[in-house]
């Protein structure tokens, strides 16, 4: 691990002034992630600004049924609040599913959403990877890819995004409040997170010095029936191959709308925007939600290693979906 | 001066009673609980060094040159060493002396060691590690098993050849002429991944320069004297100035009984003048210790229509990587062992042992005998389809009696029939059927709510039986020796058991400790660490410690008491009415004396296998489990929730029902990683995932519940008729497993480990 | 030293075990390293250094977390409890006991960090947090039972399988009886 500056900041404004200071400065929340990512020497801070402490820790629900998310809030107080799990059971699970109770308990929902890959190839630095170093080369691409993407890589990346709760938050359409050096501003989910292109080292939209620090979850009755499903190799503590986090809302066997997004496919979590159109409309029924995924999925390019993700993706899309329409 | 280090193990002392047969705690659980037990990565002494291994990034090249001045210059650096710093003898290893202390001139694996840095802080040893030039010439890796053993044109790992060993058995008659009269025959070819110990404490320990040019080290170990063979003649120096003490044990399973820092780290002291300590990460540690062997095992089985078995063929190939380490007894359980505890007129098996630059493989808990039952048990369940047979049934027509040959003509003795104990295990009550409507959801596959409400889920059934070698085989005199001291401390009759062998959380700390008060009657009885202070103790290993270093603490406790009647009888001129009279009256007898006897134990003499045909006695003792796994699989994610596993086995004596069960569950739940997720993935000769994110161990959440039935059928020629029981589970769930997977999806599946991709889509 | 590599300082004040610490300490420094290297408690053991064994879960103002993946310099004035906390005085925690009787581990390696997740699982759970396995997430209590020990505790790997005992021991300091 090379050697590293740190400074607590007392406000925001002070952590993007402190952010700005060094070349390659970063900003540190519950460490989960960061720590052990330089650790491996994959990430080389020169400036950690530790924003865990800044007072975004709290969870408000506002007025009209909404909930602001402090980005330093942790994962399992977010799983655990109350309005999180009586109207938004998808993000409850989501995060419930991820990594386990110790991880939870430090991770930070800025931090979060700010995981960087799991890929084997980006987490050693001995191989070329072009998230890693621009123009190296991506040998998962022609290696060992089985649990990487099918949607949305490019020639130059097929890694994928980590995160579940991200999964949720971008089927309900969270916004991202970014507090960044020309002022502050808030970035729509999905729309935080980019696809590889010919720039796999960038992961989001954030310009150097941005912080997050915290997001609006807007009202969606109807997410009060929603479900965050997961396939992974071991019963707990895994990352997923595929994940699906859907929210339905039917009358009277009519499905009026509904949230439908995907993880462990592709460079972020992927809203399913061709299937909710597919299906809005449509009679709640399990046909209807085959077809609904096929639309998605039809936009699949798999790897090598890796095709049996599609029906993997389509068998969980349509449980999810008939669990909730009946 | 010696300096003695912080955190070293101390002496234990065992709860005031319990003796042999009963559940007692272990002596050393209060350490354990408390995070005072010492293990080898908490060995601390006041200004010592840190020594870090660089290695090779390539499974095969040549060293040009190795330049290490700028290592050397880098501030805080005390020494850089290389093959040339070797002050003795530059080879070692358990079977051959093939293994380089440090790379000369070429290496043979990705992570082979190369050069060693001390330094005053581990960041600073592996900054001016990373310092040092290797010029490589890059070789194109041989890692296909099958063409390094057989096509001639391959080139060659070591210039005597890529086949370690080749043993074949013979038994029985001609098996062309068997095949003409098979009514079926059903062949297949089997793969088993490479199966990582991935034991939680990684490779550590301390050395430590002594004043008379000789080395004091604290290591982890399986086996202290068989480290010292090895290390003393790399250090240039006589046995008894290399002074090793066991340091805590962070498991092994088999994984320590190579070598890994034990002589870097003594040349770095013996260079430096100063305590070195190496722990290796999680990393380097996928590195630092060889696995279990991959294999690709090709079987051909043939029967009549009654459902006996006429005929078995196999051939195992058994991917050693680049040096020898334990393959050639791998072989010969692989060989020996390949065909199962199964009664077959006619039998063939060709076992290989071959060198690639893949990783270097050893010993894993089943020894050799893992992969090949999941190859025969894999056999039995597909012969017993072709016939239309249920698969216990099939089992039951065609097991091996006590009185039976086995494939290598050694005839089972003494012994559980293999027959009885699958009647008893099909008979074991099953885990409730799951109710398509109120089932628990927590209960399937995936957990609760997240994958599946029933759908796509479906319940298998499946039976594996497995069978080990107990102890040490084919001639090897695997002795073990104990020291126990009798003396009267406060008032009271103290035992202090004293032997070499290795704590790796089997319990055998707990075991010496009822075994010296069954013996000798007395309360009081303390544990001393292990040293080789005292003779061979043999390996923590091969299921073997209970029988061997039991043994030795039975016989040197014997020795000890007969000189107490002795002295008794001189002092009160009359014998003991009963052992409990004479600990009453030692006090007074014994005074200030004390009785301290050292014994060794021998088990009975094997024979090496006949190296044309196989045949021989080569096993000291033979141990059957036998599992049956209940599953639920959703066929179209591919998800397995294992549901139940029952096991049946037989152990000859229940030493300590507690530590037996936790042998059994912590067995099985190895054989349940094979089955399901546990794969170090090599491509290229290269390790693609050398961390615990990437190479999965089961959780507490993967491991069901446990239903057992134990049977205590005593060999004679063991130690209070016990039988080894560690290894045995750890081969039949796989098979069980994966034959319940098979019976729920209908796929052939014939790899392990099976992952979600081989399963998902098949409805 | 080259460009970069000068080592940033940094004086850490924490409370261990109901102790107040001080060090000065590299930033680089986690706060396993700290417990176990610069205060000699060495109970927290580090399997694999990535926060994917639990081995040195400690909790860390009354949570659970894993020490390898906290950077020291970042816990300023929190307070810690480690495995060689857990008792009260001369009597072993509930949790220690049950382990103990439970045959609850093998090679103990995974030990000290199982109990400070359990003991964080037992206040997990008392505050009525759900799991993965919760059937339903909007109750208030959680009982727990054996699912739900068990998902809970499954970001500590024993590789030893000694997970009956341990699942075993925490039902029966969670008060609910002995069986296994």
């Amino acid at each position: 691990m090379r050697p590293f500056a740190y400074r607590r900041p007392a406000d925001a404004r002070a952590a993007v002034e402190a952010a700005l200071d060094a070349p390659r400065a970063m900003y540190l929340g519950g460490g989960t992630n960061l720590v052990d990512l330089m650790r491996l020497g994959v990430a080389e801070p020169d400036l950690l600004v530790d924003v865990a402490g800044l007072p975004y820790d709290t969870i408000r629900e506002t007025g009209d049924g909404g909930l602001e998310i402090g980005g330093a809030v942790r994962n399992s107080d977010l799983a655990a609040h109350p309005a999180v799990r009586r109207d938004r059971p998808m993000l409850a699970q989501a995060l419930l599913s991820a990594a386990s109770g110790q991880i939870r308990n430090a991770a930070t929902v800025a931090g979060n959403l700010l995981q960087r890959t799991r890929c084997a190839y980006f987490q050693d630095v001995s191989k070329p990877c072009n998230k890693r170093i621009p123009g190296s080369g991506c040998p998962a691409i022609e290696g060992d890819h089985y649990n990487l993407a099918i949607l949305g890589h490019s020639a130059h990346c097929v890694a994928t995004h980590p995160s579940d709760m991200a999964v949720a938050l971008t089927a309900f359409g969270a916004a991202v409040h970014v507090e960044g050096p020309g002022g502050r501003r808030e970035i729509g989910m999905p729309g935080l997170h980019r696809l590889p292109g010919d720039r796999p080292e960038v992961d989001t939209v954030l310009d150097p010095g941005d912080l997050i620090t915290g997001l609006t979850v807007r009202p969606l009755p109807f997410a009060a029936r929603s479900r965050y499903r997961k396939v992974r190799e071991r019963a707990s503590f895994a990352f997923a191959l595929v994940s699906v986090a859907a929210a339905l809302d039917v009358e009277d066997g009519t499905v009026r709308d509904c949230r439908v997004a995907l993880g462990g496919v592709a460079h972020a979590p992927w809203r399913a925007e061709r299937l909710e159109e597919a299906l809005r409309g449509r009679p709640a029924t399990e046909g209807s939600y085959a077809e609904a995924a096929d639309a998605e999925l039809d936009l699949a390019e798999p790897l090598r290693d890796n095709a049996y993700k599609i029906p993997l993706a389509r068998k969980v899309i349509v449980r999810t979906l008939a669990e909730l329409g009946g | 001066m010696t300096m003695t280090p912080a955190k070293v193990p101390r002496e234990l002392d065992s709860p005031l009673d319990g003796g042999v047969g009963e559940s007692r705690r272990r002596p050393d659980g209060t350490l354990k609980v408390t995070g005072e037990f010492a293990y080898s990565s908490d060995l601390w002494l006041e200004g010592m060094l840190w020594g870090v291994t660089l290695r090779s990034p390539h499974p095969r090249a040549r060293i040009r040159s190795i330049d290490v001045s700028e290592a050397l210059a880098h501030p805080g650096v005390e020494a850089v060493l290389t093959h040339e710093d070797v002050p003795g003898f530059k080879f070692y290893g358990l079977e051959h002396k093939d293994q380089p202390v440090l790379a000369i001139d070429q290496v043979r694996y990705q992570g082979e060691p190369v050069a060693l840095v001390a330094a005053d802080h581990p960041e600073v040893a592996r900054r001016a590690a990373a310092k040092i030039k290797v010029d490589y010439e890059v070789l194109t890796p041989i890692t296909d098993a099958r063409r390094a053993a057989f096509d001639p044109d391959c080139e060659k790992v070591h210039e005597d050849g890529n086949v370690v060993r080749h043993q074949p058995v013979i038994f029985g008659g001609d098996v062309a002429e068997a095949r003409a009269g098979a009514d079926v025959i059903v062949s297949e070819t089997f793969e088993v991944g490479i199966q990582d110990q991935a034991f939680l404490g990684p490779e550590s320990g301390l050395a430590v320069p002594g004043e008379d040019g000789g080395v004091d080290l604290y290591v982890a170990t399986q086996w202290m004297h068989s480290d010292l063979w090895q290390i003393a003649p790399c250090l240039g120096l006589p046995e008894e100035k290399v002074r090793m003490t066991m340091a805590g044990v962070g498991g092994a399973f088999g994984g320590r009984e190579d070598l890994s820092m034990q002589i870097h780290a003594a040349m770095l002291a013996m260079r430096t003048g100063k305590p070195v300590k190496i722990v290796y990460n999680r990393e380097e540690s996928f590195f630092g210790h060889v696995h279990r062997h991959p294999a690709r095992m090709r079987y051909e089985y043939g029967a009549t229509r009654d459902g006996k078995l006429v005929f078995a063929e196999a051939e195992i190939i058994l991917d050693g990587g680049a040096y020898a380490s334990s393959t050639p007894n791998v072989v010969g359980n692989a060989a020996s062992l390949g065909v199962g505890p199964y009664k077959i007129p006619s039998i063939r098996v060709d076992a290989y042992g071959v060198y690639t630059n893949n990783p270097p493989c050893g010993a894993m808990r089943g020894f050799g005998a893992v992969q090949a039952c999941f190859a025969y048990e894999s056999m039995m369940d597909r012969m017993a389809a072709a016939l239309g047979l249920d698969p216990v049934t099939f089992r039951q027509i065609n097991a091996a009696h006590p009185g039976d040959a086995l494939a290598t003509g050694q005839v089972l003795e003494h012994m559980a029939p293999l027959a009885e104990m699958l009647g008893r295990l099909k008979a074991m009550p099953m885990p409730p059927e799951r109710d398509a409507a109120g089932h628990d959801l927590r209960e399937l596959p995936g957990g609760v709510s997240n994958t599946t409400h029933g759908e796509g889920v479906r319940r298998g059934v499946g039976y594996g039986v497995g069978i080990k070698n107990i102890c040490f085989s084919e001639g090897f005199d695997d002795y073990s020796t104990a020291r126990v001291r009798l003396s009267i401390i406060g008032g009271e009759p103290t035992v202090l058991v004293h032997t070499s062998a290795a704590e790796v959380g089997q319990g055998l700390v707990t075991l010496k400790a009822q075994i010296a008060r069954s013996e000798l009657g007395v309360r009081r009885v303390t544990i001393a660490p292990a040293d080789n202070q005292v003779g061979s103790a043999g390996s923590s290993s091969a299921s073997r410690q209970s029988y061997m270093t039991g043994g030795a603490v039975k016989v040197a406790c014997e020795a000890v008491r007969e000189r107490m009647f002795k002295l008794f009888e001189e002092r009160l001129g009359r014998p003991p009415a009963s052992l409990a009279e004479a600990v009453e009256h030692l006090p007074e007898v014994l005074g200030d004396e004390v009785i301290d006897e050292t014994r060794e134990f021998h088990h009975h003499r094997t024979e090496r296998m006949d190296p044309v045909t196989g045949q021989a006695n080569s096993h000291t003792q033979l141990a059957i489990c036998v599992h049956r796994a209940v599953v639920d699989v959703d066929v179209e994610l591919g998800l397995v929730k294992v549901v139940e596993l029952a096991a049946v086995q037989d152990v000859g004596k229940i030493m300590n029902p507690l530590s037996l069960e936790g042998q059994i569950h912590g067995g099985t739940a190895q054989g349940l990683g094979l089955a399901l997720m546990e794969e170090i993935v090599v491509a290229d000769g290269k390790v693609r995932n050398p961390s615990f994110t990437d190479y999965l161990i089961p959780t507490i959440l993967d491991m069901p519940p446990m239903r057992l039935d134990i049977l205590e059928y005593a060999d004679p020629r063991a130690p209070y008729g016990l039988r080894g029981a560690g290894e045995p589970p750890t081969l039949s769930s796989t098979p069980a497993i994966v034959a319940a997977i098979r019976d729920a999806s209908g796929l052939a599946l014939t790899r392990v480990p099976v992952r979600p991709e081989h399963i998902a889509g098949s409805s | 030293m080259e460009r970069g590599e000068t080592a940033v300082r940094a004086e850490i004040a924490l409370r261990v075990n109901g102790e107040e610490r001080r060090v000065v300490a590299d930033t680089r420094t986690s706060l396993l390293d700290l417990l176990r290297e610069r205060l000699g408690l060495t109970g927290s053991k580090k399997g694999c250094d990535h926060g994917q064994c639990g081995a040195c879960t400690v909790l860390v103002d009354g949570r659970r977390v894993n020490a390898c993946l906290a950077l020291a310099v970042a816990h300023q004035g929190a307070d810690v409890v480690t495995v060689e906390g857990l008792a009260d005085g001369d009597e072993p925690h509930p949790l220690q006991r049950a382990f103990v009787e439970n045959d609850a581990f093998q090679c103990g390696y995974c030990t000290p960090g199982q109990l400070c997740s359990a003991v964080g699982v037992l206040a997990e759970a008392a505050r009525g947090w759900p799991s993965h396995v919760t059937a339903d997430l909007a109750a208030d209590g959680v009982e727990l039972d054996e699912a739900e020990i068990r998902e809970r505790m499954s970001g500590n790997i024993c590789r030893c399988g000694a997970y009956p005992g341990i699942v075993a021991a925490i039902r029966e300091a969670a008060g609910g009886g002995t069986a296994r």
